[in-house]
């Protein structure tokens, strides 16, 4: 049997930290979230995996290739001219020539585990929807069951009130007949699955699957906290590289090769720090956080919580707290997040986040002494002078003087 | 990576394989070999060297055949660790990929048995277990062995008294290509596309048996099993160049990772050299082409940061140079470790009475048996002929032996060191900068492939540069190029600037910036298109007509980021113009000739 992992989406609500990369190579505990879906793919035995791939393509093929380093063979289809919005029907079809039995369907920005494809496998048939419970399901598809609860009744995209707590994964399994629902939709004028699906149930059930297995899912940028923890959990305790003296490692704790730790450095698990990284001294990093490759953190700095990607530096005395570092930020000393609730804004609607300190896109610079305020979303490539407080959004490529 | 290809049909073995071998080199080797089963005995050949190196009219007409192409990852390519291997009767064939975990308690048990082993691999058991397990049954005696094996394998043998192809794979690639009245199998479909695009992918555990006419599978379980039968719609080439059109620009794609790989332990705990024991007044580069302008980099880098005094020689040149009566350091640069006349001047280094030291990319090359020390770049294979994550990393390798020896000879404090290895640690996240701006950079490309010469200047550490980036066009996009020190430009050059001759002005801000910014003025008053790649600046803004500003940097460090910038804009220039980017002609990857 083959999987379908769609990938070609920018994941446009969670820019800035998709201008370079698509959301599914956004890294959570240093592994791009595609590789979850790819792994737990192929822990079930299923290697034959096409991804439809667009946005930013290359960035995912070269990390895959073939497949071969991921027990998988990997085919690529390019889903050119994606529609504006909702396009998941319009990627899947662009497989329809590769495709004549069976088939799963995998969205690729889910960090998903391997139970939760099992899940799926034992008891799928033709026409099945993968669904999970949600905290907050008004963010998604939520379904509700016919009686017996073994069938899908109805899927309401993003409602205001919602009827259930029980919510479309993205995972399906389909018959290659979706094909062809899926061109009538299409020629409607509607290109996402949950339309092909409404065309689907005029003739056939939908089975609804409840799966206990993971599904963790970042749509802004402040869920990335979410799912970075989520994937932790799965860290184990590995020491490579240079331990100094007096370092403290309490929990599962995994270091890369080539990296220092240096003198008096304390670290809880579960966190993962990557290659080549220079540590401490005298540096404190707690659960559940995330250091990239070849990152560097100056003395006395405390890191909680934090996802922290790779080739950044932190400078001396500063705190890192429930916040998100992107690739190659450069941050100078006595650097402060700290973390709140607040209502977060973006595209006109308001979110509530609960305990979020700061989110920082790539390449950003930031002198001493500077102070971001709970909530507040620092674009790519900005420019901050020292001794600057920065309360509110700053865009991409702003300078603050 | 090595690389296995099998044949099985009436067309000649030799052929198919040598050929198939060929399409699977982008996987890097070191040392290439065949087996055929012909005439009732196992006909062997193997070297170390290229699959050129093998002959191919003396491989007979045979069956079957299987071929191997070798990357030593550890271990010394040679001729007796290259496959394939055979048994002590000479019956069996046997070629691998992988890592054979429990191979020493195997051996020793096999050595008791009065097995002789020529090879220090863990392949060898393989064959020799093979043979112990063979009794007239050729099939039970492979599964008997897969049985008793662990660890990750792609293995495929032949008998010379059996018409099949027997193979196994466990985490290591295996397809095999369906034919018609003949079938093939290798470690990745290139090699078979030639012949067939019907493949069956094997998976773990899975052990097949390959006739001219018919394929049979058995499972983990050993139940006999179908796979299916797959079409590959791909052509061989784009197989392996994850999604870039060129090897080149995947490489150029790679170097974020290499300078990863390269600098990864060396940081944080450089105890691959004993410094102490060279003489460190002088030191001496010596290479040939790209490699040589890495060396020339060095020359700045090391007199930086070291305070030592460099000289660069040509290799071709230094052969024939007249001894002094200095004794430098003498480091050679090669990416092969095979160029010819680096090697020759390697041996006229060490007879000279020089300590010799080698920086090359390819495990145990031959350069590495001539030199006192050797420091490998951890770019993995490039393909490409043109030199691009190589240099870098060679230039990375400059930089940190540079500071290691500014520490040995007292003339680095501990915290400029540090300071240097941060700027070390933070580019290959740099250089992914200037990947994401691609599309930025092709623009700057429109108006070059239009031009019929184009200059390159710089000064100071960029100068080099400026020559790398001017051999870096005229040999993929074949427009004449010339690099110089932009303050000779008006001592003849200059003659030649019109509005047809581009000029691409490398402008950091070293002690040198205002020099530039007159230089450059001088050039645009020439009419001649200035394109500017260097640190942002307001003035320089003004005067070029197109630039392209590089992620801030300390100067010392800028020539690998510039030259980044720079081999983009070869790459989009050839790329205008149609050039064969990967194989530019009259060109080869390693000069092994003089």
């Amino acid at each position: 049997m083959k999987a379908v992992i769609l990938a070609a989406g920018e994941g446009t609500r969670l820019r800035p930290f998709t201008a370079t990369e698509p959301k599914v190579m956004i890294p959570v505990a240093n592994k791009p979230i595609l590789e979850y879906v790819v792994d737990a793919i192929v822990k079930n035995g299923i290697k034959d995996i096409i991804m439809v791939v667009g946005y930013k393509r290359q960035k995912i093929m070269s990390y895959f290739g073939n497949g071969d380093d991921f027990g998988a063979n990997i085919d690529y289809v390019v889903q050119k001219n994606q529609p504006p919005t909702g396009g998941t029907a319009h990627a899947l079809y662009q497989t329809k020539n590769k495709i004549d039995e069976e088939f799963i369907v995998f969205p690729g920005d889910n960090v998903i585990s391997e139970d939760t494809v099992s899940d799926l496998l034992e008891n799928m048939e033709e026409y099945t929807m993968l669904i999970t419970r949600s905290e907050t399901p008004s963010k998604y598809g939520v379904v509700t069951l016919k009686k017996g609860g073994k069938n899908i009744e109805n899927l309401i995209e993003k409602p205001e009130r919602s009827p259930s707590h029980l919510i479309s994964t993205g995972i399906y399994s389909f018959s290659p007949d979706i094909f062809d629902h899926i061109e009538q939709v299409m020629g409607e004028g509607y290109y996402d699955i949950p339309s092909a699906i409404e065309k689907v149930r005029e003739r056939n059930e939908i089975k609804a699957i409840k799966t206990q297995g993971d599904w963790i899912d970042a749509v802004y940028p402040w869920d990335l906290l979410h799912v970075n923890g989520a994937a932790l959990k799965e860290i184990n305790k590995k020491y490579n590289g240079l331990i100094g003296e007096n370092v403290m490692i309490k929990g599962n704790v995994k270091i890369g090769r080539g990296t220092r730790i240096r003198g008096g450095t304390f670290i809880e698990g579960p966190t993962i720090i990557g290659e080549g990284c220079d540590i401490g001294p005298n540096v404190c990093i707690t659960s559940s956080s995330s250091i990239g490759d070849n990152a560097k953190i100056g003395p006395f700095t405390s890191i909680e919580n934090s996802l922290v990607m790779g080739g950044v530096a932190i400078g001396s005395n500063s705190s890192i707290v429930n916040s998100v570092i992107g690739d190659g930020v450069k941050i100078k000393n006595n650097f402060s997040t700290y973390s709140d609730d607040k209502n977060i804004e973006t595209d006109g609607t308001l979110h509530k986040v609960q305990d979020i300190g700061a989110m920082i896109a790539e390449d950003t610079k930031i002198g001493s002494g500077v102070t971001v305020e709970a909530g507040v979303i620092v674009g790519k490539g900005c420019e901050i002078k020292s001794g600057s407080t920065i309360r509110e959004n700053i865009d991409s490529g702003s300078r603050v003087m | 990576m090595c690389g296995i290809v099998g044949y099985i049909g009436p067309k000649k073995p030799g052929e198919v394989l040598i050929n198939g071998l060929k399409r699977l080199d982008y996987r890097g080797y070191d040392s290439a070999g065949v087996a055929v089963s012909s005439e009732n005995e196992i006909y062997l050949q193997k070297k170390k060297g290229r699959i050129g190196d093998l002959s191919e009219k003396d491989i007979p007409i045979g069956k079957s055949g299987i071929g191997h192409t070798r990357w030593a990852t550890h271990g010394r390519p040679s001729d007796h660790n290259a496959h394939p291997f055979i048994d002590c009767r000479g019956e069996i064939a046997i070629v691998h990929n992988g890592i054979i975990d429990n191979f020493s308690s195997i051996k020793e048990e096999l050595i008791n048995n009065g097995h002789e082993f020529t090879s220090e691999t863990d392949s060898e058991v393989i064959v020799h277990l093979l043979e112990e397990n063979y009794d007239g049954d050729f099939l039970e005696a492979f599964k008997k062995t897969v049985t008793r094996i662990n660890g990750s394998y792609a293995i495929l043998a032949i008998h010379k008294d059996s018409n099949e192809l027997l193979v196994s794979r466990n985490q290591s690639p295996m397809v095999i290509g369906v034919g018609d009245q003949e079938n093939l199998v290798a470690s990745d479909a290139p090699a078979l596309l030639e012949h067939t695009k019907n493949v069956k992918y094997l998976q773990d555990g899975d052990i097949a048996r390959i006739t001219e006419d018919n394929i049979e599978i058995w499972n983990e379980n050993d139940e006999l099993i179908e796979r299916e039968t797959k079409k590959i719609e791909w052509d061989a080439e784009d197989a392996e160049k994850g999604g870039y059109e060129h090897f080149m620009l995947k490489e150029i794609f790679e170097q974020p990772k290499a300078i990863h790989e390269s600098i990864l332990g060396r940081l944080t705990d450089f105890n691959e050299l004993d410094l102490s024991q060279y003489n460190l007044d002088a030191v001496q580069f010596i290479a040939c082409g790209t490699s040589a302008h890495a060396g020339f980099v060095g020359k700045y880098i090391f007199e930086k940061i070291a305070k030592i005094p460099c000289t660069l020689e040509f290799s071709s040149e230094y052969r024939h140079s007249s001894p002094s009566d200095s004794y430098p350091l003498t480091i050679l640069l090669s990416q092969s470790g095979e160029t010819l006349d680096t090697i020759a001047a390697a041996r006229e280094a060490n007879r000279r009475g020089n300590d010799t030291l080698a920086i090359t990319n390819v495990l145990d090359s031959s350069i590495t048996r001539e030199v006192d020390d050797v420091m490998y770049t951890q770019a993995g294979p490039e393909i490409g002929v043109a030199a691009t994550k190589t240099f870098t990393t060679q230039v990375v390798m400059l930089y940190l032996l540079a500071v290691e020896m500014g520490i040995e000879r007292n003339v680095l404090s501990k915290d400029q060191a540090d300071k240097y290895r941060d700027e070390l640690r933070r580019l290959p996240r740099k250089v992914e900068t200037i990947l994401n701006d691609k599309e930025k950079i092709k623009e700057l490309t429109e108006s070059l492939s239009k031009a019929d010469d184009i200059f390159f200047v710089g000064r100071n550490i960029n100068y080099p540069v400026a020559l790398e980036g001017a051999l870096k066009l005229k040999e993929i996009a074949y427009i004449h190029a010339a690099g110089y020190p932009a303050g000779e430009l008006k001592h003849g050059p200059f003659a030649l600037l019109t509005e047809n001759t581009p000029v691409i002005a490398i402008a950091v801000k070293d002690q040198t910036f205002e020099k530039m910014l007159g230089n450059i003025g001088e050039i645009a008053a020439r009419d001649s298109p200035v394109i500017v790649v260097g640190d942002q600046d307001k003035e320089l803004e003004k005067l070029a007509d197109e630039n392209y500003f590089i992620p801030e940097v300390p100067p010392l460090f800028s020539p690998l980021l510039v030259n980044v910038v720079l081999q983009l804009i070869s790459y989009y220039t050839a790329y205008r113009l149609d050039r064969d980017i990967d194989k530019p002609r009259n060109l080869a990857k390693s000069v092994t000739v003089e």
